[in-house]
């Protein structure tokens, strides 16, 4: 951490990690607008509200359920925020940044090739879930579409049902910030990797931890994948190691010499038989889940830092997020780069996205560092949509369900979740970029809302999810009727 | 789908080259891959039965139901059931998707061999000790067990004259000591005590054909994965391939069939016997255990010649199985029960650690493109670059691989127990199974009783060896 003083711009290993984990909500920052740039987000003053947030997890478990009594549950409650009401822009032709190629923001249908049909989304927030007391790094859905997991810098894990956005569980055990979870494709195990270096499995249904938590890991754990079968799972570290482990036996498996610096995004192909991995070295790798060799490296000429991989849904392409805000797609058979999508903003963050289908397009959507969320269509590199202030600051994790006309999922530095769901535009009297100004005034109103309910009862104690479900009932003023629903 | 980024020259090899590892769960006696490959069973000295993952070598499943040493494993089509027949004369059909067992049926002999129907789970065929073999069909809780004829076919010549009293007693000493259905699961080929070789139709249980293939007891038979070939392992010291018969055929007429054996491979030097025999995965090759021996050999089909004498543990090898589509050999040690893996060492290509690394034959002259120094603005570079991506790319659909296995429409996967802790102690075993085994030798048969067991420690040499090594 010592180059923690080192100009922001230029993107440094730690810095990126630190700020992820941060997005405390302190005093100061209620009642200021979450707007704040991204070097104020990583001043010092940063290192140390980390510092004191895990001090404070530790003494949680001092008292952890003495203070269970005083939450009035109304931190996991879900905003209904569904579409054109709480659709959120906020002074948007200002806040486009000059980095930022301008092609994004100008309406997709003036770029699109008259050849071409182009892709149209029209994504409008459908719930808004909060609980997390600082920046969620990862949201991930199940494989079966039906459960969204959502990890934090506050130490937790929560559980929330996709269809209805009621939070289910919440996870409690690691001693440290949660940069990263993966579900098993039975969606019924949660891994979770800590910068408290250790991946516990969680029982996704019961919400109990697996005993022994997977300990082998030098630094933070930063990334996780199961493999299709779930029988193994690796891992990726700040340790600059790449793992993989034997989850039956809770044993490390096989160490991947992997890189020369920490690991940013590790991913498993769809027959388990490769795995690739990504550091902020600026390389990519791909191995053999069989033997552990390497068997392919790419690089991009620049050699920016990659900090999130995936393989794409048929297996043929790896996505790669870096840090000079451009997201690639590799052929890693022949080792180039096939496309190229920018409009977003990416300069310290791991980002995360996904890719989606529509119809029987694919689509790729992912946040930006300003608060956006893109989606380009996979062929043309276009932008198909783009959402404005979809959270407040940076948007640092997108999920799809794999269904076509897929769900999304975002998870900000706001600490807030936002499921998405694409609303044809003919159910729609107002054209996409016609009159969303218009509808300013809601957002401003349920934000006033979200910072009065952090004000008070704010809290997040370990307690059994039963105890909160009794609570929830006895309370007759609670909007939400009924949080604990066992599957 | 890493088959377009693995060494073609690694691909190349079809054949295991040297040790590379061990399995171990208490003392195992015979293997069996499934069909994909990616699981391998293992049937053990006290009767539990343990489900490797081939992919990560740890136990990924305990099936305990038999008391008594497993004798033999089967694996259904799709992965999710799998017979084990056992020394305490029952043969059990499990379901893996929650290891609980879905038939069990007792026999009145100890069973040589149980082999599962390739398409229907509740089918299978035993051969029994000192008795004839059956069909079982246990859809229903009660298994409807049916007879199958061991004594040969006489040809039409014999059937002429009545069957002498000679012959008849002739055939009432044929015992079928091994059976297998074929590909189609409509016929079984059974093997006898006397050296014959039997085609036996299901549906109306009759000879179809017989052959005298060898003069002693045939201990094995095996098909490749596709069923055309079979090999067979005998006491005479010899190991035949034969193929066999289109059986499925609209006009097959039984009296045309002739069955001819390809290869014999045999040791004339030492005089070797071979403990088990096992195709490779395309049936190129025929691998074998040796007996009072440590090495593995390997031979190739095409000329039939010795590719491979395989060096490992000192040890001899019981139950040898190639796995259904790599280049690796499992094998069971019959010492220490310890499951002894050969494969191909993997070499790391350093030319995959850089993209502008390659691996050259001989120096290079390097010849410098004509524009390759020029100077041009970053900008221009990357509005290049990024005009250069207007290829048209899927990333959604699934290419087909060639070559492997189509899945069905719902493809078992075995549910992946993460609260199966190894709790038993494994190595009491060992020193039971080695002081045991080490006493042993082909001529005393069983040297170990288990109590209510006297029936299976009688009978002639051969044939408890038989059963001994399979």
């Amino acid at each position: 951490m010592s180059d923690f003083d080192s100009p922001v711009d230029t993107p440094q290993p730690t810095s990126h990690r630190r700020t992820k984990k941060r997005s405390r909500y302190d005093d100061s920052e209620v009642s200021t607008p979450r707007d704040s740039s991204p070097d104020e987000l990583a001043d010092p003053r940063d290192h140390q509200q980390y510092r004191s947030s895990r001090q404070s997890v530790g003494q949680r478990d001092s008292a952890p359920r003495r203070r269970a009594h005083s939450s009035d549950g109304s931190l996991d409650e879900l905003d209904d925020t569904y579409h054109e009401r709480h659709e959120r822009r906020r002074d948007h032709s200002n806040r486009s940044s000059p980095e930022t190629p301008d092609s994004s923001h100008s309406s997709p249908r003036a770029l699109s090739p008259p050849s071409y049909r182009s892709l149209k989304l029209n994504y409008r927030c459908k719930f808004k879930l909060k609980g997390h007391k600082k920046g969620v790094a990862q949201v991930r859905f199940s494989p079966d579409g039906r459960w969204i997991a959502s990890c934090s810098a506050d130490g937790t894990i929560k559980v929330w049902d996709a269809a209805n956005g009621k939070h289910m569980r919440t996870l409690e055990g690691h001693l440290a910030g949660v940069s990263t979870i993966a579900w098993s494709s039975d969606s019924n195990t949660i891994a979770s990797g800590s910068d408290d270096k250790t991946i516990r499995l969680w029982h996704r249904a019961t919400g109990k931890a697996y005993p022994a938590p997977l300990t082998g890991h030098h630094n933070y754990v930063y990334s996780l994948a199961f493999s299709p079968k779930g029988n193994m799972l690796v891992s990726g570290s700040y340790d600059e190691a790449v793992f993989l482990w034997d989850l039956r036996q809770r044993r490390l498996m096989r160490s991947l010499p992997a890189h020369s610096d920490p690991v940013g995004g590790v991913d498993f192909i769809k027959d388990g038989t490769l795995v690739c991995s990504c550091s902020t070295d600026g390389l990519i790798r791909v191995w053999d889940t069989a033997t552990g060799q390497c068997l392919r490296t790419l690089v991009h000429e620049d050699n920016p830092p990659v900090t999130t991989v995936r393989f794409s849904p048929n297996g043929r392409y790896i996505l790669a997020f870096t840090l000079d805000s451009c997201v690639r797609l590799w052929d890693y058979v022949s080792g180039t780069v096939k496309k190229t999508y920018q409009g977003h903003i990416n300069k310290k963050y791991s980002l995360g996205g996904a890719f989606g289908v529509h119809g029987s397009d694919g689509f790729i959507v992912a946040g930006s560092e300003d608060g956006d969320i893109l989606f380009w269509d996979v062929k043309t590199k276009e932008v198909a949509q783009r959402v404005s202030k979809a959270h407040e600051g940076v948007v640092c994790w997108v999920d799809t369900t794999s269904g076509s006309d897929a769900t999304i999922v975002s998870g900000g530095l706001d600490g807030t979740v936002k499921i998405w769901v694409n609303v044809p535009e003919d159910h729609e009297s107002n054209d996409i970029n016609g009159v969303r100004s218009e509808r300013e005034d809601g957002i401003d109103a349920d934000m006033v809302d979200v910072k009065i309910e952090e004000g008070d009862g704010y809290d997040d104690t370990p307690r059994d999810d039963r105890s909160l479900d009794g609570r929830i009932h006895d309370s007759p003023s609670s909007p939400v009727p009924d949080m604990m629903d066992e599957d | 789908m890493n088959l377009s980024l693995v060494d073609p020259f690694v691909l190349a090899q079809d054949y295991p080259e040297s040790t590379t590892g061990s399995l171990r769960s208490g003392h195992a006696t015979c293997v069996r891959f499934n069909r994909k490959g990616d699981f391998l069973a293992a049937g053990r000295v006290d009767g539990t039965v343990v489900i490797f993952d081939v992919e990560t070598n740890g136990v990924a499943r305990k099936l305990k139901g038999h008391t008594r040493q497993v004798q033999s494993l089967s694996w259904s089509r799709d992965g999710r059931y799998l017979l084990t027949s056992s020394q305490d004369w029952k043969c059990n059909i499990w379901d893996l998707q929650d290891g609980s067992i879905l038939r069990s049926v007792r026999f009145e002999a100890p069973i040589y061999i149980g082999e599962l129907h390739p398409w229907n789970h509740f089918k299978f065929v035993v051969a029994l000790y000192d008795d004839q073999p059956l069909v079982v069909d246990a859809t229903d809780r009660e298994a409807i067990k049916m007879t199958l004829p061991s004594a040969p076919k006489r040809t039409r010549y014999d059937e002429d004259e009545p069957i002498s009293d000679k012959q008849a007693a002739q055939d009432a000493k044929q015992n079928t000591t091994v059976v297998v259905f074929t590909a189609s699961g409509e016929h079984v080929l059974s093997g006898t005590n006397k050296g014959w070789l039997n085609i036996i139709e299901v549906a109306t249980r009759t000879t179809l054909y017989s052959t005298k293939i060898c003069t002693g007891v045939v201990i094995y038979l095996r098909l490749t994965s596709s069923g055309r070939d079979v090999v067979l392992n005998a006491s005479d010291r010899v190991i035949r391939t034969i193929q066999l018969p289109n059986l499925t055929a609209a006009d097959l007429d039984p009296d045309t069939i002739d069955m001819e054996v390809e290869h014999k491979f045999q040791d004339v030097v030492n005089r070797l016997s071979w403990n088990h025999v096992c195709f490779s995965s395309t049936g190129e090759y025929v691998t074998a255990s040796t007996y009072n021996n440590h090495d593995i050999y390997i031979w190739e089909r095409n000329h039939g010649s010795l590719v491979k004498i395989l060096e490992g543990p000192k040890e001899e090898h019981g139950v040898v199985e190639w796995h259904p589509h790599r280049p690796l050999i499992a094998a069971c040690g019959l010492e220490t029960g310890r499951i002894h893996i050969w494969s191909i060492v993997p070499q790391q290509r350093w030319s995959a650690l850089a993209p502008d690394f390659v691996e050259v034959e001989e120096n290079v002259e390097y010849i410098e493109h004509e524009d390759e120094f020029d100077i041009h603005p970053q900008e221009e570079i990357h509005k290049r670059r990024l005009d250069l991506e207007d290829e048209d790319i899927d990333v959604l659909t699934v290419e087909p691989v060639k070559g492997s296995i189509v899945e069905e429409e719902n493809p078992f996967r075995m549910p992946v127990q993460l609260d199966l802790m190894d709790s038993e102690g494994e190595e009491e075993f060992i020193a039971i199974g080695r002081g045991e085994m080490r006493r042993k030798s082909p001529t005393d048969g069983r040297d170990y009783t288990l109590e209510g067991d006297a029936a299976v420690g009688s009978g002639d040499d051969a044939r408890k060896r038989t059963k001994k090594r399979r």
